[in-house]
């Protein structure tokens, strides 16, 4: 798949060295040489330089040969131009980076379709969008959905009154649990757990299940008495946090802190009357709590400096907020963050880059779905015939070390897996598997 | 610095028009023999010689209008009008007494509908059509009127709109002004027409209908009839006037944007929810009330409490019942929508709905910084934020209207008139409103006040019909500096 990306800023660059790793034909675009050299010469892509809204310099990258052409540089329109410039050229499928949601609106699909837009996307809308759902799930650190919804995949960290700490993994997946463990962090490092391995204090355990079991999750992970986030407050009133205001469900009150007062000025013209915005210091702990952060339930850090999102979030457990939620783009921090405890990190890039992979995968014709998770890989695989998974029962195939199944979705319908399950041809599978193991699976699919 | 000539030549032509207008009077006397024919002729002679006379001599102005001028022009427009529109009255002598007659025009060119008149029946037709139609061409203000003709003579007109619509949320409709005020002028006129349509139907003779629709419109509230539009009796009469007080009170772009189908836009006034609401509560309240206190039946309870309050609301001043009879608590909750008024951008004079939705916002700020200091709050109307200078305007604006009033009271106090009658008065020309309180409510006229008392009320309503800064502005020291 020859996969063109015009802009080599975060996003594009993340996004060319995940693609490339995924073995497939990478172009990055950007006029800037400095930006392009290191890239060249590190990772298995090719450069060019040159402007991506030049027609000229489209036709060298030989864009109508391209499948999918993606537009990452920071100016919106320029995005857009490009986009239309690339389908019109004769690329395959388009994605252009916005900041503007009203070009996102359902009713503008079609028209930016006719423009040669195929898709559109917000970063920082996207970043809102996991804001709140880390939120409406409090006591999830993160999230992910399968085939719909139809099995879900939760990680949950453990703390000292889960029912679940010090058992082992035989001794509950021998009753028929509505729930399956996948994968397990210790201590930066991922594990996918054998029978033998035990549950232990501060583990981020990830489960896959269904839906209507996550509240069985809740109770064994003892996370039911944590409460549900009513009072958030947010540092820095960037564009993320006017828009997580901005689709936060009504019942929940939002405090935003700028220390600019032209950036205050703005938000409160923008956004609704409900939404409080205070002009302050978000590190000054007096004005925290004369603002009440003692009864806050989450706080949201989302200022452009990434240690002082750590830091401020940091500041606001020890004031006792229970969820704590940062903004770090830079992301060699993102580890310390994690180990820092705070809940829920929040990269514009990975989201970005993420997304934009998903919506490859779906132009994509080979069955293998994949995406990195907790530096273990979770990939999709529908099932073909006469595969060797078909052969035996699950007990039986002899499942190599490092290699989980998730959990498989039938007729639309997601099963959990255990030992005895069958799994027959046109089953959508979702494994978990250590970094290099992918290709060594695929096998047993095909 | 003032451009003298070109404000000569705008004068000039104000007076050419008022000259057609009380020659279009002079055929409506001719037609019903009046005997006020010759000073109607005089006058419209008068009005056309002065008129040339200023055309002719600012012959050569710079077409160039600054907001000074522009200010100067509308107050100075107000008082030449009025003042030529004194003539019939005191020529004919009808009205013998300079104040009196000052009055009368004033009121009319003001749309307040104050009359010292006690013997309205016996006026001649000319006379009587005169009093409706200056009404008329106050309402929407002898300067949007000439919006509409002024572009002719390539004058830009846009200080002008921005002098004479000193309220403060204007929403363009239209790029250009002269379209905006052609659109209104015909609202204007259709809304005229078709009242008198309803009227005529309904058992008034055809002139009392469009003398009544005139003073409807414009939300003036002259009466060709002594006691007002209770003489006719009739409840069709009361519930169409009603409907037209009430939409006459309404915002003229909003119900341009009605017209084009935009009612998205419309949903979203906060103005016109504010003044709907406050009708209904009003109109509500008083129903009840009355029901209660003064053995109406519910129907004539709520056909009484709907008018007054229209009337009141929009500072048209019809009456179909003296309110001065009703509980004192009835008739002293008029207060609050004499003083309110209607919407800014409609005919209603007053505070206007617009200010009192801003000003109730800025309080309710204030309450909110007051727990969290370093909240930043900003005014919102109709999703727009208010700039800061609108707000300190407002606040402005307010004081002026209290201090004004406080000391008018005084005044007139001072002449020998009760507290609560001065009161009345007061914030009846002010408002541009019409009846007031006591001995100057719905069932009397105001020719009992004292001279000096008239002659106070009178620029009260000339101040109060152009939004008190226009006229105020032209006494500061700095208007006529550099």
């Amino acid at each position: 798949m020859k996969i063109i990306i015009a802009g080599a800023g975060a996003v594009g660059t993340h996004l060319a060295k995940l693609l490339s790793s995924e073995k497939q034909d990478i172009i990055l675009l950007d006029e800037d040489e400095e930006r392009l050299e290191t890239l060249n010469s590190n990772f298995d892509l090719m450069t060019h330089i040159g402007s991506p809204t030049s027609i000229n310099c489209l036709k060298e990258v030989d864009v109508k040969s391209a499948d999918l052409f993606i537009a990452v540089t920071p100016d919106e329109s320029r995005n857009i131009t490009a986009c239309m410039l690339a389908s019109n050229l004769g690329a395959g499928k388009t994605v252009a980076r916005i900041d503007n949601h009203e070009y996102l609106q359902p009713k503008n699909k079609d028209f930016f379709k006719e423009l040669g837009v195929d898709s559109l996307i917000y970063p920082e809308l996207l970043a809102a969008e996991e804001i709140i759902s880390a939120m409406k799930m409090s006591w999830v650190r993160q999230w992910w959905e399968f085939c719909d919804g139809a099995i879900v995949l939760i990680g949950v960290r453990i703390r000292e009154n889960a029912e679940l700490l010090d058992t082992t993994l035989s001794e509950l997946s021998s009753s028929e649990s509505p729930f399956h463990i996948v994968a397990i962090k210790r201590n930066q490092e991922t594990i996918i757990p054998r029978g033998k391995d035990t549950i232990e204090l501060n583990d981020i355990v990830y489960f896959t299940t269904t839906k209507k079991y996550i509240s069985y999750i809740r109770k064994v992970t003892g996370k039911e008495d944590y409460p549900d986030v009513r009072n958030i407050m947010i540092m820095g009133g960037s564009r993320i946090a006017a828009r997580t205001a901005e689709y936060a469900p009504d019942y929940i009150n939002i405090k935003i802190l700028d220390t600019n007062i032209d950036r205050c000025n703005r938000l409160s013209e923008a956004l609704d009357n409900r939404i409080m915005i205070l002009n302050g210091d978000a590190r000054d702990m007096d004005l925290l709590i004369d603002e009440g952060i003692r009864h806050t339930d989450a706080f949201i850090a989302l200022t452009g400096n990434s240690e002082s999102n750590i830091l401020a979030c940091l500041a606001a457990k020890r004031m006792g907020v229970a969820k704590t939620i940062a903004e770090v783009e830079n992301v060699d921090f993102i580890p310390m963050a994690e180990s820092l405890d705070i809940g829920t990190i929040i990269n514009k890039k990975f989201i970005t880059a993420s997304h934009i992979y998903q919506m490859m995968l779906d132009v994509d014709v080979s069955n293998v779905k994949c995406l990195t998770f907790a530096d273990a890989d979770v990939a999709e695989f529908t099932v073909k015939k006469d595969s060797r998974v078909t052969k035996k029962t699950v007990q039986h195939l002899g499942i190599p070390k490092g290699f989980a199944i998730g959990g498989l979705v039938r007729n639309g319908e997601g099963i959990l897996v255990n030992g005895d399950t069958q799994i027959k041809e046109g089953d959508h599978v979702v494994v978990f598997c250590l970094n290099t193991m992918i290709k060594k699976i695929e096998k047993l699919f095909n | 610095m003032i451009n003298l000539k070109l404000i000569a030549r705008i004068i000039g032509v104000l007076l050419l028009i008022e000259s057609a207008m009380l020659l279009f009077c002079s055929g409506v006397s001719l037609f019903y023999q009046g005997d006020d024919l010759t000073s109607f002729i005089y006058t419209a002679i008068i009005s056309a010689i002065v008129g040339v006379l200023l055309t002719f001599l600012s012959k050569g102005a710079e077409k160039y209008l600054s907001r000074r001028d522009g200010y100067l022009v509308v107050a100075l427009s107000w008082i030449v009008v009025s003042i030529v529109g004194t003539i019939p009255f005191y020529h004919s002598g009808y009205i013998p007494n300079l104040a009196d007659a000052y009055f009368e025009s004033i009121s009319g060119f003001s749309s307040t509908g104050s009359t010292i008149l006690d013997n309205i029946e016996e006026l001649p037709h000319g006379i009587l059509f005169w009093r409706s139609l200056s009404q008329w061409i106050g309402g929407l203000g002898i300067i949007v009127f000439t919006i509409a003709i002024l572009p002719l003579f390539g004058v830009s007109s846009i200080q002008l709109f921005a002098a004479e619509s000193s309220s403060p949320s204007y929403d363009k409709v239209h790029p250009r002004i002269s379209v905006t005020a052609k659109w209104i002028w015909g609202i204007y006129a259709g809304l005229t027409a078709l009242q008198t349509g309803l009227l005529w139907l309904g058992d008034m003779s055809f002139f009392d209908s469009i003398c009544h629709s005139f003073a409807t419109t414009s939300t003036g509230g002259f009466s060709t009839k002594q006691s007002s539009i209770a003489f006719y009796h009739s409840s069709y009469i009361e519930y169409v006037i009603s409907f037209f007080m009430i939409f006459s009170g309404i915002n003229f772009t909003v119900l341009l944007l009605m017209l084009t189908g935009k009612f998205k836009k419309i949903i979203k006034n906060s103005e016109l929810k504010y003044y709907l609401t406050s009708v209904i509560i009003l109109t509500l309240i008083i129903t009840v009330g009355l029901n209660y206190t003064s053995n109406y039946d519910l129907e004539k309870a709520f056909r009484v409490a709907l008018f007054q309050i229209g009337s009141i609301h929009t500072s048209t001043g019809f009456a179909t019942d003296n309110y001065m009879s009703w509980a004192p608590f009835l008739w002293g909750l008029l207060f609050i929508p004499m003083i309110v008024g209607a919407c800014a951008g409609s005919t209603s004079g007053g505070f206007k709905c617009i200010r009192m939705v801003i000003l109730s916002k800025i309080t309710f700020h204030e309450f909110k910084r007051m727990i969290h200091p370093n909240v930043v709050l900003r005014v919102k109307v109709n999703e727009q934020t208010l700039p800061n200078t609108i707000q300190s305007t407002i606040l402005a604006f307010s004081f002026t209207f209290i201090l004004i009033t406080l000391t008018s009271t005084l005044l007139i106090m001072a002449t020998g008139v009760e507290f609560l009658e001065s009161f009345g008065v007061v914030i009846s020309s002010i408002s541009n409103m019409g009846p007031g309180f006591g001995r100057f409510g719905p069932d009397f006229s105001w020719s009992g006040l004292p001279e000096v008392a008239k002659w106070i009320c009178s620029f009260l309503m000339l101040i109060g019909r152009l939004e008190l800064f226009t006229i105020l502005l032209l006494l500061t020291p700095g208007f006529w500096k550099d």
